[in-house]
């Protein structure tokens, strides 16, 4: 059983959420040292 | 106050904000563009929360809340997809391509880009019709949701929150075009978040925590905390495919790329448009919860206005309608603009040859706005059961009509015309036929359609010949 009485399989739905906030920022951050200055 | 003044005073100053912002806009509308993607000058922010915005209508938030209840936790996983594949990875593989390809080709619209794209009436006709018909379909399942939650809040007849939600949309959106859709849907945005946060704070403390809400879940049926629960394998996969992978189609949620100001802001709206997405998963948790409050609603679909009745203060269920309220217009209203380019630029004007001044493009584009808007008001008012399925049906049908061709006409370029006519055709056909038969081992229509449509694009593109090479330039490139 995961936090909150949640079993891990389903707990994992919360950590996929998180997970997707943090692709988008590591995405934001790689991308604009990468690509500088296109419009 | 009564809690029906409540409701009745913030929905009247949130509604009249909103015609506010359609007038304003309106003064902006110089041509066709401007009515469309609002001239392509819309900043990050405003994009991507209207994307999110547009993406969760109240069919999302009543008919996830419906779903939560009906299957349990396990119904998490649709929100959390939805915020990987319908928002980050959407915005990371289509955003910048979309906006390149069609600022290049100067299209307005997803069939004005395939047209473009393969170089092809048909494929300009088919998705003009697809979109036109069956986003009325959705409003219908929008406007049925504004409808339920007016019944149930404010006692008003059910019709009656139909026709005021839907006559509010229709003003504002042929008032201020695009411009407005995207204004509105940004103010919106925050009002569903703070209606979707208050609710979930209420519901948790109501039942005594998460960890509680799950114990009492738990006890009325094991299988309603666990991944796939009641529901099973094939339901909640396919459901939550449909609902993620399937926005990709969507024209309503792609045209957002068409109109941002620049490719280099798509890398703020991508983390915006995610973080806001996020609250995707709230219904699912406050429907789940509903569950254990409210054992005996005969209509699942009723689970989260119910809620709201009991564990809000009258500001706070005013403040959740109100959100609920915005969820559903920011779509419909986005449907409108859709539905009038299909109609207007790809049909009279594209399709048909008729030329248009700028000006008459505007008012015939304002006038097939506010048919639609009448003709989906007209329908809801006497509504098919079952909010979400009737979405979903036609979410597969646009998707399975829209989604390879797209998606594979921005990344690659030996899909021929005929290659991409024949996967659209195939994709329809089959998501149709599919649901007509009922749908088969729990499979939503959108799978057999999306793997019908791939087959058909992969094995005609191989047997037709390709398209010309300047062509394919000045499509991948700029240069012909």
């Amino acid at each position: 059983m995961g936090p909150f009485g949640t079993p891990w399989m389903t707990f994992a739905a919360w950590i996929v959420t998180g997970c997707s906030v943090l692709l988008s920022i590591l995405w934001a951050v790689r991308s604009s040292r990468g690509e500088g200055d296109d419009r | 106050m009564s809690p029906s003044a409540v409701y009745g005073l913030v929905l009247a100053l949130y509604m009249g904000m909103l015609v506010a912002v359609g007038w304003v806009t309106s003064r902006r509308m110089r041509g066709d563009e401007d009515y469309y993607l609002g001239g392509r000058t819309i900043g990050p922010w405003v994009t991507s929360l209207s994307y999110v915005a547009a993406y969760f209508s109240s069919v999302v938030i009543i008919g996830g809340g419906g779903f939560g209840y009906r299957y349990g936790m396990a119904t998490l996983w649709i929100g959390a997809i939805n915020v990987l594949v319908g928002c980050t990875l959407a915005w990371i593989v289509l955003g910048r391509r979309i906006r390149e390809f069609t600022g290049r080709l100067a299209v307005m619209t997803v069939p004005g880009f395939l047209a473009e794209r393969y170089r092809s009436r048909e494929a300009r006709f088919l998705a003009a019709l697809v979109v036109a018909l069956f986003l009325i379909v959705y409003n219908v399942g929008i406007l049925k949701g504004m409808g339920h939650v007016f019944e149930v809040l404010m006692g008003m007849p059910y019709w009656v929150g139909v026709l005021v939600s839907g006559a509010i949309i229709v003003v504002y959106v042929s008032l201020g075009g695009y411009l407005a859709v995207v204004w509105t849907g940004f103010l919106q945005a925050w009002v569903m978040g703070a209606g979707l946060i208050l609710l979930t704070v209420g519901a948790l403390k109501a039942v005594g925590g998460l960890t509680a809400a799950n114990a009492a879940l738990a006890s009325v049926n094991p299988e309603l905390i666990r991944t796939p629960g009641p529901w099973g394998w094939a339901g909640l996969i396919s459901f939550t495919f449909v609902f993620s992978f399937g926005v990709w189609g969507m024209p309503q949620l792609v045209v957002r790329f068409y109109s941002i100001r620049s490719v280099r802001l798509l890398r703020v709206g991508t983390v915006v448009a995610t973080i806001g997405g996020s609250m995707a998963v709230l219904p699912y948790l406050v429907g789940a919860i509903a569950r254990v409050l409210h054992p005996d609603l005969a209509n699942p679909d009723l689970a989260i206005p119910t809620l709201t009745k009991h564990v809000l203060s009258p500001w706070g269920g005013a403040i959740f309608l109100a959100g609920v309220i915005a969820a559903g217009m920011s779509t419909f209203a986005s449907i409108l603009i859709i539905t009038s380019g299909a109609v207007v630029r790809d049909v009279v004007q594209k399709g048909l040859g008729r030329r248009l001044s700028d000006r008459s493009a505007v008012r015939a584009s304002r006038s097939v706005s506010i048919a639609v808007g009448l003709v989906s008001v007209a329908i809801a008012i006497r509504p098919p059961d079952l909010i979400l399925v009737l979405t979903a049906f036609s979410w597969a049908a646009i998707a399975a009509t829209c989604l390879w061709p797209l998606l594979l006409g921005l990344y690659v370029r030996w899909v021929t015309r005929a290659g991409a006519v024949a996967s659209m055709i195939a994709g329809l056909v089959t998501a149709l036929v599919w649901t007509g038969i009922g749908s088969p081992f729990g499979v939503h229509g959108f799978i057999p359609g999306m793997a019908a449509s791939l087959a058909a694009l992969v094995t005609v593109s191989r047997a037709t010949p390709r398209l010309p090479e300047h062509h394919l330039e000045r499509v991948f490139s700029g240069e012909a």
